[in-house]
């Protein structure tokens, strides 16, 4: 990890450490009761201790801070905070010192120097010191270089740099799934459903601090990841708020069109932009990362030339007895068309009134309501389908089948009210 | 049936364990000796029963010898011979062979020469070196110098020759462990003659061994016993569950042993579900440990918070810190004003801050100037500031202040680690921190922080 340039007497030297947060010091206790052989020896030896915790020595966690032994894992998203020391090792006084140090990735250099001032003199045994700070926005091969200038006592002017190389991680695995709503019985909006699987993919607990959906201009987000307990509102994770490594969550949240796209919605083609996630969390200490995915792009489901969705329906029916549901019939396409409707009776539904009349002429982009009764003959979670739509225009059929579920109750067990 | 009343001896009843071999548990009363052993010389037999009967198991023989002194070692390779003769330390032979030796040891922390001095005295009873696989006779005072050993064998480290010489005594539940088998020793006596203490330590070991899931299985069978005594003690019984004559209270002292034995089950319990990062349940089990130990509450609550803080949950480990300010009015003094400023600075640290963290710990040295670590984690702060320099002479300040307290091995790591950042010439520092532990600590110093390599 450590390319140095060929060997050269320096007279000063150049030291890197890594400043991840400290450690807590953990203590194995070793205890035994008065009865014992040993008496109050072993927990004397405990108190007199300095790393246990006074007046509570059988507990491990104690409050002795560590530093760091070794550079660890970095990951996208966290602050690479690193000390850098130029020491005089040699017993003259050196001059006019500028230390510089510079991040290269594979795409930029970035300076990270908190003063760019050289330093008129160092004296023997003395030092420079600077804690540079550098939050970590690509992943991959990241390179430190740290170059160091002075003049000696007898005016010559010396330079050497050394490179720390290491390696930027991926700490989480985000996967996004989409799921439409069947339409809301109130204003006929899509609503979509975006569920967030996010991975902790290092070696360390992570706890989540926030995770947030930033609508793109077409949505408004409603996030459905806590409750109201009491007045509080209150993660649905509960006690668990952090990931341990390999651990998956999943996020819900909910986007509806905004009002303006909202008559475009029974039409939306092709591929939307719903939004970004916006991720922060904390390790060790409060160490910060901070990640946002890229645009989260959903295809719009294909209705094809003509959209049936369902606008009104009961959840729950009695078996054998009719019920009306309302249908809404957009037409997508960029023709007029004349449609007859067809219902079709399966194996659990049985639909009333006339199969095959016609619904008139729809222009492009317009729609018409349609009410139907149908019911059930058989119990349980039945799916409504069957119905049919002919465009005699073009004699082309469009078949919908399970536009929805509906549960079936007998009779005799009356719903209460 | 008989009661056991008229077989009582002693003045305080003492309760030993019965573990899975009967459904009875039964009563044994008597103190365990604490005055020391019989001088006895090394390698003369102690007279035993006759024991014709061949014990099936636990034959257990202390093994190897265990002295040495790592810190004399590197005095060798990097101080010379000259410096490495100077170095002296107790061992084994240079005390008394008796309990009274072997406390000498132990508090000079001389642990390798008294996990020797250990096997001689063992020896002594029968059960020396080299005698595994020959029939054994246990004792009350065997098994507690076996406590000592094992104790002493975990403190340095030495998990797996702890791990190597529990083997002979299985589960601590064989016959031979037993005062019932040997009634012509202990006539009329019942149970186990395994110090519970034993019994932590050989559930506790486990973790340290990279199985924690069977150190809490053990945990949890020493728990449901230590539940069952005291439940037929609630209900006036015996501990075995029998029906009992014994005053009231006798059975009182029984039941705040027993509490306090359950107690110490689930201190281990937390402490392991800890060290398996499983922090949720970790942080329910110390909960469950403040109910036995009210006293600690303040240290258990503030512990906790520091579990908080290392999950990166800051916001939950506020809350913890604030609870314990709350509670000014319970406590008071300087242990608990201390305890506040600590969980101030930690939370500072939470927040980034390490300027305001440093002065929270320097406030605690104002009240507390021998705070070992306030001392230390002020220094360390002033490292995360820029401030190398500052942070090697508060470090150094302490060892050479008073080095009995400071030359622990948390606070040498620290301090071989700033020393390799700060030159080239590290290698200097680190052999003059050799020559200050060499005079003051013994034979169980952890020479790894020197980082002498």
């Amino acid at each position: 990890m450590d390319v140095n340039q060929p060997k050269q007497e320096h007279l000063l030297a150049l030291k890197v450490m890594r400043l991840t947060k400290p450690t807590l010091f953990t203590n194995i206790p070793v205890t035994c009761e008065e009865r014992d052989l040993p008496g109050d020896l072993l927990n004397q030896l405990m108190k007199d201790d300095p790393s246990t915790v006074k007046g509570a020595e059988t507990l491990m966690l104690g409050e002795m801070l560590t530093l760091p032994q070794n550079f660890g894992n970095i990951f996208l998203g966290e602050t690479f905070s690193s000390y850098i020391s130029v020491h005089n090792d040699s017993n003259q006084v050196v001059k006019d010192i500028l230390v510089k140090a510079d991040l290269q990735t594979s795409s930029q250099r970035l300076n990270l120097s908190a003063s760019s001032a050289a330093v008129a003199e160092l004296k023997s045994d003395c030092c420079i010191d600077d804690v540079i700070h550098h939050e970590v926005k690509e992943i991959g091969t990241h390179i430190l270089v740290c170059a160091v200038s002075y003049t000696t006592q007898t005016g010559e002017k010396m330079y050497f740099r050394k490179f720390f190389k290491f390696q930027v991680l991926k700490p989480l695995d985000v996967k996004t799934k989409f799921y439409n709503a069947e339409s809301d019985l109130s204003s006929v909006t899509d609503e979509v459903f975006l569920e967030a699987q996010i991975q902790n993919i290092t070696t360390s607990p992570m706890f989540m601090e926030k995770v947030s959906l930033e609508p793109s201009i077409m949505y408004n987000v409603a996030e459905l990841n806590t409750v109201n307990k009491a007045g509080e509102s209150v993660s649905t994770f509960g006690s668990r708020t952090y990931l341990q490594p390999m651990d998956t969550r999943q996020y819900l949240y909910c986007l509806k069109p905004k009002q303006e796209f909202a008559e475009k919605a029974g039409v939306i083609k092709g591929v939307t932009v719903i939004g970004k996630l916006d991720i922060v969390w904390k390790t060790n200490l409060g160490e910060r990362g901070r990640l946002q995915t890229s645009q989260l792009q959903r295809m719009a489901p294909g209705y094809g030339d003509v959209r049936l969705s369902l606008e009104t329906i009961p959840d729950t029916v009695n078996l054998e007895e009719p019920f009306d549901i309302t249908c809404k019939i957009t037409n997508c396409s960029e023709r007029t068309m004349d449609l007859v409707l067809e219902m079709c009776n399966t194996n659990s539904i049985h639909w009333c009134g006339v199969s095959g009349r016609q619904l008139g002429k729809l222009h492009p982009s317009s729609s018409l309501h349609l009410a139907l009764t149908l019911l059930s003959s058989v119990q349980g979670l039945q799916s409504v389908s069957g119905l049919r739509l002919m465009d005699t225009f073009l004699k082309r059929t469009y078949e919908y089948d399970d536009i929805a579920q509906v549960c079936v109750i007998s009779s005799k067990v009356k719903e209460e009210h | 049936g008989a009661s056991y009343s008229s077989l009582i001896l002693g003045p305080a009843p003492d309760l030993t364990y019965h573990g899975a071999l009967s459904c009875t548990i039964s009563i044994c009363s008597t103190t365990f000796s604490s005055c020391p052993l019989p001088d006895i010389g090394v390698g003369s037999q102690v007279p035993g029963p006759n024991c014709s009967i061949l014990v099936a198991t636990g034959r257990s023989s202390p093994t190897e010898e265990f002295s040495g002194d790592a810190v004399k070692d590197l005095m060798l390779r990097f101080l010379g011979e000259q410096a490495a003769v100077k170095r002296q330390v107790l061992n084994a032979s240079s005390v008394e062979q008796s309990f009274v030796g072997l406390k000498q040891l132990i508090n000079s922390k001389n642990w390798r020469a008294a996990v020797d001095l250990c096997g001689r005295l063992l020896t002594a009873h029968g059960q020396g070196y080299g005698k595994n696989g020959l029939p054994t006779n246990h004792t009350t005072d065997s098994l507690q110098l076996w406590f000592v050993r094992l104790a002493l064998l975990v403190k340095l480290n030495l998990f797996q020759n702890a791990e190597l010489e529990f083997e002979p005594f299985g589960n601590l539940d064989q016959p031979d462990l037993y005062y019932e088998y040997y009634p012509h020793v202990y006539p009329g006596r019942k149970g186990s003659m395994v110090p519970f203490s034993m019994r932590i330590l050989h559930a506790e070991l486990e973790q340290y061994l990279g199985n924690p899931q069977e150190s809490l299985d053990r945990l949890h069978s020493m728990k449901t016993i230590c539940t069952k005594i005291l439940e037929n003690l609630e209900q006036g019984l015996a501990e075995d569950g029998s029906m009992t004559n014994i005053t009231q209270e006798n059975t009182q002292a029984s039941v705040e042993l027993w509490r306090s034995r359950l107690g110490r089950v689930m201190y281990s319990m937390a402490n392991c579900l800890l060290m398996m990062k499983d922090y949720v349940l970790a942080v329910d089990a110390y909960h469950t440990v403040i109910k036995y130990y009210p006293e600690q509450e303040p240290q258990l609550l503030s512990g906790i918070g520091r579990i908080f803080l290392q999950i990166g949950d800051i916001k939950t480990a506020e809350k913890y810190f604030q609870d314990v300010e709350k509670m000014s009015q319970k406590w008071d003094g300087l242990q608990y004003q201390i305890m506040v400023l600590m969980n101030r600075a930690f939370l500072h640290l939470g927040q980034n801050n390490f300027a305001e963290a440093h002065r929270a710990f320097t406030e605690i040295l104002r009240i507390d100037p021998a705070n070992a670590v306030a001392n230390n984690n002020a220094a360390v702060c002033l490292l995360y500031l820029g401030k190398l320099k500052d942070s090697l002479r508060q470090l150094e300040g302490m060892v050479q202040q008073d080095p009995k307290h400071y030359l622990h091995e948390s606070v040498l790591f620290n301090l071989t680690t700033m020393y390799e950042l700060e030159s080239s010439r590290s290698m200097q520092k680190k052999q003059a921190l050799l020559e200050a532990v060499a005079v003051k600590e013994g034979d169980s110093f952890n020479t790894q922080c020197l980082k002498l390599g």
